[in-house]
């Protein structure tokens, strides 16, 4: 019965070759060092389940938001892990995101013929960052805010376009309504997008070039 | 054999690598699920028993209007909500509570000593001590809540 | 790279692939192992530490110390080494210059060289980051500042600002003894709301407190805000308050808090400004919460203020209770009993306790547990009530206050005792204001006024109450002393006598000043009528004389009457027997007179000249009697001529110049076949409905 439907799906799939081709496919042999990006890839995952489950609760408007946060906190069955997922979820994507690519400077896995991947590695390593800023800002709370008002003030500092660059950061001359939306805009719709789209061609180049070797010091 | 030992570990390992992505997605799954059906577990309203403040306050034959505002949850958000209520007690052990919201078309109705009953500016509509209707068009008396008093303290519910 | 390097590569790759192990299960595995400690770390951190959230995002708090989430902690560090204008070094070219390298690393770094330490440029390089980056957030988490205390606000004064500022402006002086929640409660003088159906009793209270002592309030913001909420506290027992703060840490409730002691904390003034805001020197609330439980309502007493005060500030065992087993039988102390441990189960005995207890122990029940103890203490009697020092637990301006209360309130139940004991014994034939009139134990005669001021002064209080209890036979007053067989006893006829003493300063009726008489009564009817008979009987209403063009009078009263009333007199009264001074020819003149007022003033009053005007006899009535609903509840609009014309569920409501056809018309005299008449509660004054009425008659213009 089981061999019958898997065998149904194949024919319509293909599911065997990408199997063969993509979990069976040989590949050299690595240390543990070369797990840091798919750990990565689950805080990733993580981020995305509980940032989805987060949205069904909070309000990105500044009577709402921190009322909201705090609801989810206190009073939703399982809010607090849910959040504390995603919270801690998020230092953990920038710390192994950031040891993965140390990991790749140092044994030298940008090189031919990993450039591009590499590219699209260190977009993907600003995006965690747009992550990380976009979303200090939606508790809320008093930490929230004035860490927000200081960091967008460092745009202002810009030669030439500092100011405009701000208002355009903040969605106005200060922090207001206008920047909580903004943010939660960029951080639930424009970053997701980029992200996927990126770990789409970054994932796919792993795969069909090959996880690069561990380099031996004599060659 | 060197290969089966070889197919065994692979086997081995392919079963531990699914079973570690299953109890990632039960460990993300099961807290999701709560989470999602959360607001069908909470409780219904108006089971709580609301404290007024002090029944020593209350003055013997003459109706005390005692107000507290009490928190309403409404998904998250808090509303406060006031509560007022009109105590009234004869002797000091028997204690009545009223709504001070009028039966007819809910203004606030307000003890009047000189006259000795509750007014309502709206409709000139009057309520005895009791709350019983005097005069005017409310349908009914003032409503009743339940009322207790435990370590001097009145206590009221229903709201 | 060149192009014999990159083949070299290519084919080194392709044999390590082929050495190599599948990817699935091999690798996948350690992915796996790996994935699932990060996301354990991760609940871990959940469920230990928590998401952390602080207070709700204050914008006009400037003395927050903001911090930004931790990875970005070096950044914020940098910047403290660049100041000024050399800000944009560390904020933009620095990690521009390094994103950049990042960026371009794969075209700086074309060599073949791929093992770390075949590359030191590109190692030493990051490694010089890394620790450049692990330095600065280590260095900022330690020149981090110490968190700085959140402040509560001031909810007094702040209830203080939103209702009384706009009026009182910051502070109020109250002269000492005032019943300040009374006056905020009832709002007394010109302008003040009643704050009662507004603000709650404990509101009143603590802004009493606040006005009273505003030096209260600070101290206990700095002291017990902490813990307490104002509420719980204002208006709580003096007794349990002092207690609190003579006794510290061994205060019952206060046991297991970490507070210091306040006698030592706090000078005697302070702790006196604290108790004044906590329990405002405001004597009905005083009495209320400290004397109500023993003495009822009010206390019956009629001695002088400062023995009141030394009692109130001694205390004692002041009240003797009389052993009741002399009086009652035991079937009734059994009753009493049962009745005072459940006066609910038991309240077929409630008559005994009013007729017994009542008089000392108000309306509130002592509070007793058993039935055989509580009998014990009825049927022995005894010095059981021990009233406490009230010298040494109130304040002085607490004792000031509830002194005056008291006294004041005591007066006050006297007289209200002293007018229903009159109303039942002797009102029947003195009549209620005690002006006398036909006697009905004899006929033909008339009992002269007792509330004269002539009559109460020529008589003393002994001879009052010789009069009452003792009866004058010779006019048919029977004796009411109970040593004489009547129904009062001597405090009762006491207190009879002091509310007949009342009237000497607030005549029961409002007597308008004598009558003057000109010396040549020789005059003509009209010249007696105006010179006369309207000092009393104006048409301006001021004088309580009926008005003599009144319909009601003129209809009520024959010739007869009027012949009678004028040449007899009304006695009590100002209406003098005007018989001895005018002959029966000028009374008949007087009465002729005043038949001829009636045509006059009765009509033109009421109906307003000229047609009515809809901005100025409509809209006022509309405001005053249908707006208040009408205009937000929806339906018919009562606040401008179009909506009184047109809108509503049936309008249009009036159809100009129409008026039985017209709802509003119909509604107002309920001749309406749809809904209520309205107001709802009951129609409006004939009068008012007439201007309605003329109003659409004259084609409801919008004038």
């Amino acid at each position: 019965m089981v061999v019958k439907l898997t065998d149904w799906l194949d024919e319509r799939v293909g599911w065997r070759s990408i199997w063969d081709n993509v979990f069976k496919r040989k590949i050299p042999y690595v240390n543990w060092l070369y797990t840091l990006g798919s750990a990565t890839l689950l805080a990733v995952i993580n981020q995305g389940v509980t940032g989805i489950l987060l949205t069904i609760y909070y309000v990105p408007t500044p009577d709402h938001a921190y009322d909201s946060v705090q609801y989810i906190t206190t009073q939703v069955p399982a809010g607090w892990m849910i959040r504390g997922l995603h919270h801690w979820g998020a230092s953990a994507m920038v710390v192994l995101s950031f040891l993965h690519m140390l990991r790749v400077i140092f044994l030298g896995s940008y090189k031919y013929p990993r450039e591009v991947t590499w590219f699209t590695g260190v977009f993907l390593f600003l995006t965690t960052i747009g992550f990380g800023f976009t979303g200090y800002l939606l508790p809320w709370d008093q930490k929230a805010y004035w860490a927000t008002t200081v960091g967008t003030q460092i745009v202002a500092v810009t030669p030439l376009v500092g100011n405009w660059l701000l208002r355009v950061v903040l969605g106005g001359a200060e922090l207001s309504p206008l920047t909580l939306t903004r943010f939660y805009g960029t951080h639930v719709w424009i970053l997701p997008a980029a992200l996927l789209l990126l770990l789409g061609i970054h994932l796919y180049l792993v795969i069909s070039i090959g996880i690069s070797e561990m380099p031996k010091q004599r060659e | 054999m060197p290969d089966e030992k070889v197919l065994e570990r692979k086997g081995f390992l392919g079963l531990v690598t699914w079973a570690i992505g299953g109890l990632i997605s039960l460990g993300l799954g099961i807290p999701a699920i709560s989470y999602l059906i959360g607001p069908s577990l909470q409780k219904p309203e108006g089971q709580d028993w609301i404290r007024l403040g002090s029944s020593k306050k209350v003055e013997f034959g003459k109706p005390t209007l005692f107000k507290t505002t009490i928190q309403r949850q409404t998904g998250w958000i808090v509303n406060d909500e006031e509560v007022s209520a009109y105590i009234y007690t004869e002797g000091g052990r028997e204690f009545i509570a009223f709504s001070n919201i009028c039966s007819h078309l809910s203004c606030r109705v307000r003890w009047i000593d000189d006259q000795d009953q509750f007014f309502c500016p709206c409709h000139n509509a009057v309520f005895d001590r009791n709350g019983l209707v005097v005069s005017g068009p409310p349908p009914r008396p003032l409503d009743r809540y339940q009322v207790k008093i435990e370590d001097d303290q009145i206590y009221i519910q229903g709201v | 790279m060149k192009e014999n390097e990159k083949k070299q590569y290519l084919e080194r790759y392709k044999k390590a692939k082929q050495d190599g192990v599948p990817w699935y299960p091999i690798i996948l595995f350690k992915d796996a192992v790996v994935a699932l400690l990060v996301f354990l770390f991760l609940i871990a951190l959940a469920y230990f530490m928590g998401a952390p959230l602080e207070s709700r995002a204050n914008p006009a708090d400037s003395s927050y110390t903001p911090r930004p989430e931790w990875y970005f902690l070096f950044l914020f560090q940098l910047l403290k080494y660049f100041p000024g204008n050399l800000e944009v070094i560390g904020v933009i070219v620095i990690p521009v210059i390094v994103i950049t390298l990042l960026f371009l690393l794969p075209l700086l770094d074309k060599g073949p060289q791929r093992h770390f330490m075949n590359r030191p440029w590109v190692t030493g390089i990051t490694s010089i980051t890394v620790i450049g980056i692990v330095t600065l957030t280590v260095l900022s988490y330690l020149e981090a500042p110490p968190p700085t205390e959140e402040i509560k606000g001031d909810s007094v004064a702040a209830l203080y600002t939103e209702n009384c500022a706009s009026c009182h402006g910051p502070s109020i002086a109250v002269p000492e003894g005032i019943d300040l929640h009374a006056v905020i409660a009832q709002g007394t003088h010109e302008g003040m709301p009643a704050w009662s159906g507004d603000l709650s009793t404990d509101e009143i209270d603590s802004l009493a407190g606040f006005i009273t002592s505003p030096g209260g309030n600070d101290l206990f913001k700095q002291n017990c805000q902490e813990c307490h909420q104002i509420s719980d506290l204002v208006a709580s027992n003096p007794i349990d308050l002092n207690e609190a703060i003579d006794q510290g840490n061994e205060f019952l409730p206060h046991a297991e808090v970490k507070i210091p002691a306040w006698k030592q904390v706090l000078t005697n003034g302070e702790i006196t400004e604290l108790l004044n805001f906590l329990a405002a020197p405001d004597g009905q609330r005083l009495f209320a919460i400290n004397c109500a439980s023993c003495h009822g309502r009010t206390v019956a007493y009629n001695e002088g203020e400062d023995e009141l005060r030394e009692i109130i500030s001694q205390g004692g065992l002041h009240l003797e209770m009389p052993s009741w087993r002399e009086s009652l039988s035991s079937a009734e102390l059994d009753q009493l009993a049962a009745y005072v441990t459940d006066p609910v189960a038991n309240s077929e005995s409630k008559d005994l306790f009013d007729q017994n207890c009542t008089s000392c122990h108000g309306s509130r029940i002592p509070d007793s547990a058993t039935i055989e103890q509580t009998r014990q203490t009825i049927a022995s009697g005894g010095a059981h009530e021990t009233m406490p020092v009230w010298g040494d637990v109130l304040t002085d301006a607490q004792l000031e206050a509830l002194t005056i209360y008291t006294w004041e309130a005591a007066q006050g139940t006297s007289l209200e005792i002293g007018k229903t004991l009159y109303a039942e014994n002797c009102a029947s034939c003195h009549g209620t204001f005690g002006e006398g009139g036909q006697n009905p134990a004899r006929a033909d005669d008339i009992i002269a006024p007792i509330s004269s001021g002539e009559y109460l002064k020529t008589r003393d209080n002994t001879t009052l109450y010789n009069i009452i209890a003792q009866g004058q036979p010779n006019f048919g007053m029977s004796p009411f002393g109970s040593e004489f067989g009547g129904p009062l006893n001597e405090e009762q006829i006491n207190l009879i006598i002091s509310f007949m003493r009342f009237w000497e300063t607030n005549p029961p009726v409002d007597l308008p000043p004598e009558v003057q008489l000109p010396q040549d009564i020789n005059l003509t009817g009209q010249e007696i009528y105006n010179t006369i008979c309207t000092q009393c009987h104006r048409p301006d209403g001021t004088a309580s004389a009926p008005l003599l063009n009144d319909n009601d009078f003129q209809e009520n009263n024959s010739d007869q009457n009027i012949f009678d009333s004028i040449k007899n007199g009304h006695l009590a009264t100002p209406m003098i027997a005007f018989g001895s001074l005018l002959t029966d020819d000028q009374i008949q003149e007087l009465i002729e007179i005043i038949r001829q007022l009636e045509p006059e003033l009765t009509e033109s009053s009421i109906t307003p000249s000229g047609p009515p005007s809809f901005s100025a006899d409509i809209v006022p009535i509309l405001e005053a009697d249908c707006n208040a609903c009408h205009g937000t509840l929806g339906g018919w609009d009562g606040s401008t001529y179009n909506s009184v014309i047109n809108s509503g569920d049936n309008g249009p409501a009036v159809i100009p110049g129409d008026a039985e056809n017209s709802l509003l018309a119909q509604k107002l005299l309920d001749t309406q076949e749809t809904g209520t008449v309205m107001p709802p509660a009951g129609k409006l004054a004939d009068d008012v409905i007439q201007i309605f009425l003329n109003w659409i008659k004259a084609g409801a213009p919008d004038n």
